[in-house]
């Protein structure tokens, strides 16, 4: 294997060099003007269906040059990720390769092309249901066992990986990869983070030239969180409900800082352990009843609680797992037991892209007096249709809270 | 909703949307006094371009599209489309030769490319026909609704 993939470098080597400048840019000033691009698409014409001697730009050249001009001004494009990295781009990105998944959704919302995309995670895979399309694609394993091999064979012009999550794991497969093809960009994104996503989604806009298509979706988008907001804003802070939120492991919490944490004060809650340091914390049982929370969340769909999201309809695993925190010891004298508001989320509407669907399930289950309007599954149903383009009825499909 | 009634309200989205779907180049063509006014509209091509090809007979005269997105040789003019929704040229010859007009057209960013006056387009790559004749898509879908429609009356 070792030999094949220097093989594959040197080779990929050999291909490389090829000037970074902007394609048809006639006088070489790194502006692309509408006349260049003219005469451009004029020598092309000429030469092959009006029998010209002259030179003209390979097809590839003008169809980059096309975009350029279309979505970068005809400049070259320089853009900052979500790590910091400046990357200066003269075409576009045609063979894209994501270890992030979470990204892939997001570039389904901005309208990218299946067919830009050449390699994805093991895990996009595993899920035909959600990812139909991409069925084909290469396998390129995940962040912490990546396929090196497949992923320079598929000869990607841009890899994305994480900026937050499994750092050291992402810059191995950069360090792996630049080494093989120095050709290749990489950028870093998370899509998945409140703070970062709203700039993520216009700079992948811009760089994948679906400006427009990202602000259509941002416009959805910010209109789901913004009335949210609007609402929870309001809520002093002595009054925000008090919360206990556990993910699919029993008892670990989530604490300050953390991804979780965020979107419960997002909806207008108090996470009752978010002055704990440890971003994700293992509590203690008596700390719960002691702190006695009017609302407690369980996240499934992950570790033991793998059941539930797009490709499960039966909804008894949520039944259980509501049915055991309630019979815990003591637990039921929590308030938020003794008065019916435990509430079972899959980590497909909160833990990733889709986390605002989420969002404002927990509002409307913290402040159901205020939220009366609000209709957490039309957004989710709007999101899929219209933005990841499934044909997905959540009326005959999948498990994603309980009590519905 | 009933697999009768999405099967039917599916074909019909796909009649609705189909001629919307891609880019095209229509010709129009008006007899003058000792010519041909020529007029291309463009719809959904930002940036491609457009080769005409002038039958036997016709000699090129002139074109309201920039000089510097023009060129002229042989009976062939291409024109290059920046933005531009409609080109005017102008023809000289036999009115009886508005029919022998043809040209292709191709779109840089989608890299489709299609027939002058055709409502098809065809994918990158593919045979030098249109996968489409004019107007299959619409017809193609009328057929599938009208045979929808008949099974699902025998029912």
């Amino acid at each position: 294997m070792t030999r094949r993939l220097l093989l594959l470098a040197c080779s990929l080597c050999l291909m490389a060099g090829m000037a970074a400048a902007v394609p048809c840019d006639g006088d070489g000033d790194g502006t692309l003007t509408a006349p260049e691009l003219a005469t451009a698409i004029l020598d092309s014409l000429d030469a092959r269906f009006m029998g010209g001697t002259v030179e003209a730009p390979p097809s590839a050249d003008l169809q980059d040059a096309a975009f350029v001009h279309t979505h970068w001004d005809g400049r070259a494009l320089t853009i900052t990720d979500t790590s910091g990295r400046t990357t200066t781009l003269t075409r576009p990105l045609r063979r894209i390769a994501l270890f992030n998944s979470d990204t892939l959704d997001m570039l389904r919302s901005l309208g990218l092309e299946p067919d830009r995309v050449v390699g994805v995670s093991k895990y996009v895979l595993e899920d035909p249901v959600f990812y139909p399309e991409y069925q084909g694609t290469a396998n390129l394993g995940s962040t912490w066992s990546p396929d090196y091999e497949k992923a320079a064979g598929i000869r990607p012009d841009a890899v994305i990986l994480y900026a937050s999550i499994s750092e050291s794991s992402c810059a191995d497969i950069e360090k792996t990869l630049s080494a093989i093809d120095p050709e290749i960009h990489f950028f870093r994104f998370d899509s998945y983070r409140p703070a970062v996503y709203a700039d993520e989604a216009r700079t992948l806009g811009l760089l994948l030239g679906k400006k427009e298509e990202a602000e259509r979706f941002l416009t959805f988008y910010e209109n789901a969180t913004g009335t949210v907001a609007e609402v929870v804003d309001a809520v002093p802070v002595k009054d925000r409900v008090p919360v206990y939120l556990e993910s699919w492991n029993d008892y670990k919490s989530a604490g300050k800082g953390s991804g979780y944490d965020e979107k419960i004060q997002l909806a207008g809650g108090r996470n009752i352990f978010g002055e704990n340091p440890v971003e994700y914390p293992v509590v203690d049982p008596e700390a719960v009843i002691s702190r006695n929370p009017d609302v407690i969340i369980k996240i499934v769909g992950a570790g033991e609680t793998a059941f539930g999201g797009y490709s499960d309809d039966d909804r008894s695993s949520f039944e259980q797992v509501l049915r055991a925190i309630g019979d815990r010891p003591v637990w039921n004298q929590i308030k938020a037991v003794r008065d019916g508001r435990v509430h079972i989320i899959h980590t497909d509407v909160i833990g990733g892209p889709d986390y605002f669907i989420g969002t404002a399930y927990l509002a409307k289950w913290f402040y159901p007096d205020l939220f009366g309007d609000l209709d957490p599954r039309a957004i989710h149903q709007q999101y899929l249709e219209e933005f990841q383009r499934l044909d997905y009825d959540l009326d005959e499909h999948g498990t994603f809270v309980y009590p519905a | 909703m009933t697999p009768k009634r999405t099967l039917l309200l599916c074909i019909l989205v796909f009649l609705l949307a189909a001629p919307a779907a891609a880019g095209s180049v229509a010709r129009t063509i008006t007899p003058q006094e000792g010519g041909l006014d020529i007029t291309l509209t463009v719809t959904g091509i930002p940036v491609g371009g457009i080769v005409e090809t002038l039958p036997d007979g016709c000699t090129w005269m002139e074109t309201d599209h920039p000089a510097d997105r023009t060129r002229v040789s042989s009976g062939k003019v291409a024109f290059a489309v920046i933005g531009e929704e409609t080109i005017n040229y102008r023809a000289q010859g036999p009115q009886d030769a508005a029919e022998a007009f043809t040209g292709t057209w191709e779109d840089l960013l989608t890299g489709e490319s299609g027939a002058v006056g055709a409502g098809g387009a065809r994918d990158p790559g593919s045979g030098a026909a249109p996968k489409e004749a004019p107007g299959f898509l619409p017809a193609a879908a009328l057929a599938a609704l009208a045979v929808a429609y008949r099974w699902r009356c025998s029912r």
